[in-house]
């Protein structure tokens, strides 16, 4: 299992570091150096000419391109990702402050969506034809055509404007200290976010399902004498199991990307909308360094997914 | 029924209705199986051998019904009529597994990969026997040694995908008798199998049938097989049984022209290069499209304006009977 | 036994096929079952509704899209405004049928593009195979770890706000998969044996990648094609809604909805983003409708 992780990180490190490349390639190329992203403009503003030269060869910008991405590697790997064009914050407290706010927003809809897409799936695909399968089919259709803020948008209007159930927006009231005090907050944005996710992971569980009952071991299983709910769940829902996971590491980067929009509708103070605030604004480091995170976070995701896969999966586990 | 008879079909017919059209794929089948004995059927792709086997046991898809005729089990609590159960009612799974029990063709896939091989065959003692956990661990192991397989307090958490292809023959039919059977659906269980594996399942297929005294349903292709292995013989061609015997009766003294045929297609051991092989003629009929009389009557030597009805079947003998106009002349042809 | 209403089923197809009325038919299978799937021909139905009354828009509305009227500023639906007005007097209903325009352009032409950019590479490297291959796949690899809008957003923040930029941002940010498809088809392709034999006759490399082995995986690129036009006309929607897509100046679906922004829009004048909502979601359905049939009909190891 070790080895296989081992090997897994041996063929996502090239990727990570040429992206990073690449991600430093477009900084250099939008406007702003090094220096002026990198300390903290405040301070900036007081330094003589001389000093400022002395600061650029002090962070290397005198130095070849080659070199200059070393350096600027190594600050990222310590977790410096320099500072932000507007305010001069540094970038990794901003993430910092920002992150709590979208890994909640984004686990909370992972659950939900894999927990219901898996249930309805199954239960589409076990009462194939009936008129539970095609509503499902239809709802799980809508689902995955409706854009996902205009449902928020038709949400707030509903239970925040109308009937004033639950809060337009925003994630911390003042007062609010625990999870629970903050649960009215997370319900709308969760489950607007989760929604396309819940769709795409039921259709997808309803055909793996499918597949998984249509194999002739669950012949075998039936001609054994055993109960529905066994042949069923048992052996045919434990195999869809793998390519439901597999399907579920392949949409994260949707459930990343579509945190950033949803977290604009709801004014969830994350990272996603930082990122908007940070394109609007041209913030080239900030956008930079956010991307860079985000597929980090996906290359991660899918690491995570692949090694989930190996443990569900005997023949992927032992080879 | 005898008391000697273990399982008797009588009529049956087993109709698919997938696309919107309706196959006939089973069109009035009898025979009877003896305790004790092998029945091998055999018959050219697509005359719904494994309709039948999977019709015994109910594991129709569900586009697909049991139109007419019986199925009766003869249990030792009595006689129970199968076709009259519920497809998967509290009965008929009673009867999988425990009291008959079936080997697939493809043991590449008929085994779940996920599972290890003793899991699967505890699975089946789990519901049937009321051993316990321990109990069924050891009688698992034993069942994977009578098979032959090496090793098997190892073998017996391995996966699928870590056995060869006949050691998961030998784990399918572990699970099939780990419950006792006393009817045996083997469907073509060689198939996918080298020959000297072939000759080693069918030896273990015998023991168990003089050991245990169960009725074994083969179905295979296989001429030779049929030779070795049986006791009675019944060829299938489109729906139909065309003649049904002993073995002497069939092989011997074949009085359907489709069974001569079908025995002279075959080359035989040791009769050397000379040998004249006829491959019969024509190919079989789309089901959708059948002829009117007799199913096999536009790729008959034989045919007359009389095949154009559908035969009725005739007794021959106490054993042997055949379904054709003309099996007189074969008779003083043969 | 009660008969169950499969039952009855089975009687009348029985019945029928002993009176000889059942024909095998003829004719394409993959368009019969197409346009036997009810979903896949409602599907049909909308989206020929939708395109056509984009681009026949002039004849169905005589407002201007564009043109602003102080006097009838934020009315509510009525005849002479079906979708009521916007903030400064604009039809909401011609700005729905112009920007429907721009929209489907959008999406379904960074569709077809990507797909063609990604099928012609697709094809040959996956043809071709050696270091050719090994590049394209993983420069593919590079586009496709990133979360798509996010990968979109970094684009756009780099070229700037248009039109144009955005079509080409769409079709970087969509090429991977449709290479991905075409190259793993390819691969599997290129083993048998008509393929080998066509070869072996001396036929010129590109020719077999183009005329004998891309007709046989048009289907999956098809059904391709239709989710990545959903994908994008979502992926304008989503953009201009947050005034990051096309430039606020021209109508389009995404910045029809854009004023949903505000609250007090969103609470109080519905007409100007509830219909536009609606819009954008029939015509993702129907092409997801469509994609499905096309699916279903060109899969060959279904059958009901
Ligand atoms: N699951 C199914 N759905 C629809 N039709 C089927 C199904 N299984 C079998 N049939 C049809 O029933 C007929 C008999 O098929 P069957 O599988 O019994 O043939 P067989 O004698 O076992 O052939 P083989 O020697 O190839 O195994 C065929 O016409 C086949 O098309
Ligand atoms: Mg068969």
């Amino acid at each position: 299992m070790l080895t296989f992780i081992v090997r897994r990180l041996l063929i996502t490190l090239p990727m990570m570091l040429v992206i990073s490349f690449l991600v430093y390639l477009g900084l250099e190329l939008t406007p702003g150096d090094a220096v002026s992203h990198m300390i903290d403009p405040e301070v900036a503003n007081e330094v003589t000419p001389e000093q400022l030269a002395q600061l650029r060869a002090a962070y290397g910008l005198d130095k070849s391109f080659i070199e200059r991405y070393g350096i600027w590697l190594v600050n990222i790997v310590q977790g410096n990702f320099g500072h932000s064009l507007s305010g001069g914050v540094s970038i990794s407290a901003i993430v910092l402050d920002r992150l709590p706010a979208t890994l909640e927003l984004s686990v909370f809809a992972l659950l939900f969506s894999t927990l219901i897409g898996c249930v309805l799936g199954t239960i589409s695909a076990l009462r194939r034809g009936s008129a539970t399968d095609s509503t499902l089919t239809v709802v799980g259709m809508l689902g995955v055509s409706i854009p996902e803020f205009f449902f928020g948008l038709v949400a707030i209007l509903i239970f925040a404007l109308h009937l004033n159930w639950l809060p337009v927006g925003g994630r911390l009231m003042p007062g609010d200290e625990s999870f629970i005090d903050h649960l009215p907050n997370i319900i709308l944005p969760g489950i607007v976010l989760s929604l396309m996710m819940t769709a795409g992971v039921m259709r997808y569980s309803r055909s793996a399902m499918l597949d998984s009952l249509s194999r002739e071991f669950i012949r075998t299983a039936r001609s054994k004498g055993l109960p529905e709910w066994r042949i069923n769940l048992v052996h045919g829902f434990r195999v869809a199991l793998t390519p439901v996971v597999v399907l579920i590491g392949f949409r994260l980067p949707t459930l990343i990307g579509g945190s950033v929009i949803i977290e604009e509708v709801f004014q969830w103070p994350g990272v996603g909308s930082e990122f908007i605030e940070a394109v609007r604004g041209s913030d080239y480091p900030l956008v930079m360094s956010i991307a860079l995170m985000s597929v980090f976070a996906v290359l991660m995701a899918s690491l995570i997914v692949d090694v989930l896969t190996a443990l569900i999966d005997p023949r992927v586990r032992l080879g | 029924m005898s008391q000697q008879t273990a399982l008797s079909v009588k009529d049956l017919k087993t109709y698919f209705y997938t696309n919107k059209r309706c196959n006939k794929a089973v069109n009035g089948v009898s025979f009877d199986i003896k305790k004790g004995s092998t029945l091998c059927i055999v018959g050219e792709s697509g005359c719904g051998k494994s309709v039948t086997a999977s019709t015994i046991m109910q594991l129709l898809p569900r586009l697909s019904r049991i139109e007419e005729g019986s199925i009766t089990y003869n249990s030792d609590a009595g006689e129970i009529a199968i076709h009259e159960l519920e497809r998967d009612g509290a009965e008929m799974k009673r009867i999988r597994g425990s009291e008959i029990a079936m080997i697939f063709q493809d043991p590449m896939t008929a085994l779940n990969p996920v599972y290890t091989i003793g899991f699967q065959i505890a699975e089946s003692l789990q519901y049937h026997t009321d051993l316990n956990k321990s109990q069924i661990r050891a009688r698992t192991i034993e069942l994977l040694a009578n098979m032959g397989i090496p090793s098997p307090e190892q073998r017996v958490d391995e996966y699928p995908h870590h056995y060869s292809g006949g050691m998961r023959q030998r784990a399918m039919i572990a699970m099939a008798m780990s419950c006792n059977p006393k009817i045996l659906i083997a469907d073509e269980p060689t198939t996918a199998l080298d020959v000297t594996i072939q000759a080693q399942i069918f030896e273990l297929m015998e023991k168990l049938k003089t050991e245990n005294d169960t009725a074994i349903m083969l179905i295979t292709h296989d001429m030779g097989v049929v030779a070795e292995l049986a006791d009675d013989v019944a060829v299938m061609y489109m729906g139909n049984i065309v003649e049904a015997g002993t073995v002497d009766d069939v092989l011997r003294r074949p009085r359907h022209p489709y069974t001569k045929a079908l025995l002279e297609s075959i080359p035989v051991l040791g009769r050397g290069r000379s040998q004249d092989i006829k491959s019969i003629r024509g190919a079989t009929p789309d089901p959708y499209d059948r002829p009117k009389g007799c199913q096999f009557a536009p790729r008959c030597d034989f045919a007359t304006d009389a095949c154009n009805q559908m035969p009725a079947e005739e007794q021959l003998s106490d054993t042997h009977r055949v379904m054709c106009w003309q099996h007189e002349e074969l008779k003083q042809n043969a | 036994m009660a008969k169950t209403s499969l039952d009855k089923k089975f009687d009348r197809i029985r019945d029928l096929e002993e009176a000889g009325k059942l024909k095998s038919s003829s004719g394409s299978r993959a368009l019969r079952k197409l346009l036997s799937n009810r979903l896949a021909v409602v599907g049909i139905a909308i989206f020929l509704v939708i395109l056509l009354s984009s681009i026949f828009a002039p004849l169905i509305t005589s407002h201007d899209p564009q043109k602003i009227d102080l006097r009838s500023m934020l009315q509510s639906p009525s005849w002479e405004h079906i979708f009521g007005t916007d903030r400064t007097g604009r039809d909401v209903f011609a700005r729905i049928l112009y920007g429907g325009r721009v929209s489907i352009l959008v999406g379904l032409g960074s569709a077809l593009v990507s797909a063609s950019f990604g099928v012609a590479i697709g094809c040959y490297s996956g043809y071709r195979g050696g270091w050719i291959d090994t590049i394209a796949l993983r420069v593919s690899e590079i586009f496709m770890s990133f979360p798509q809008i996010i990968l979109v957003l970094l684009l756009v923040s780099i070229v700037g706000q248009s039109l144009f930029n955005l079509i080409v941002i769409f079709v970087i940010s969509g090429w991977g998969a449709m290479y991905r498809l075409a190259r793993a088809r390819m691969l599997s392709l290129r083993e048998e044996e008509y393929v080998q034999a066509l070869q072996s006759f001396g036929v010129s490399t590109f020719k077999i990648c183009y005329k004998h082995i891309l007709p046989n995986a048009l289907g999956p690129i098809m059904v391709n094609v239709t989710l990545t036009t959903a994908m994008f006309i979502l992926a304008e929607a989503g953009l201009s809604f947050l005034g990051l897509g096309v430039p606020l100046s021209i109508p389009t679906w995404g910045n029809i909805l854009n004023v949903a922004q505000d609250l007090r829009v969103l609470q109080n004048n519905w007409w100007m983003w509830l219909p536009v909502g609606a819009v954008i979601s029939l015509f993702v359905l129907s092409v997801n409708f469509i994609g499905d049939g096309l699916r279903d009909s060109t899969d060959p190891t279904l059958q009901g």
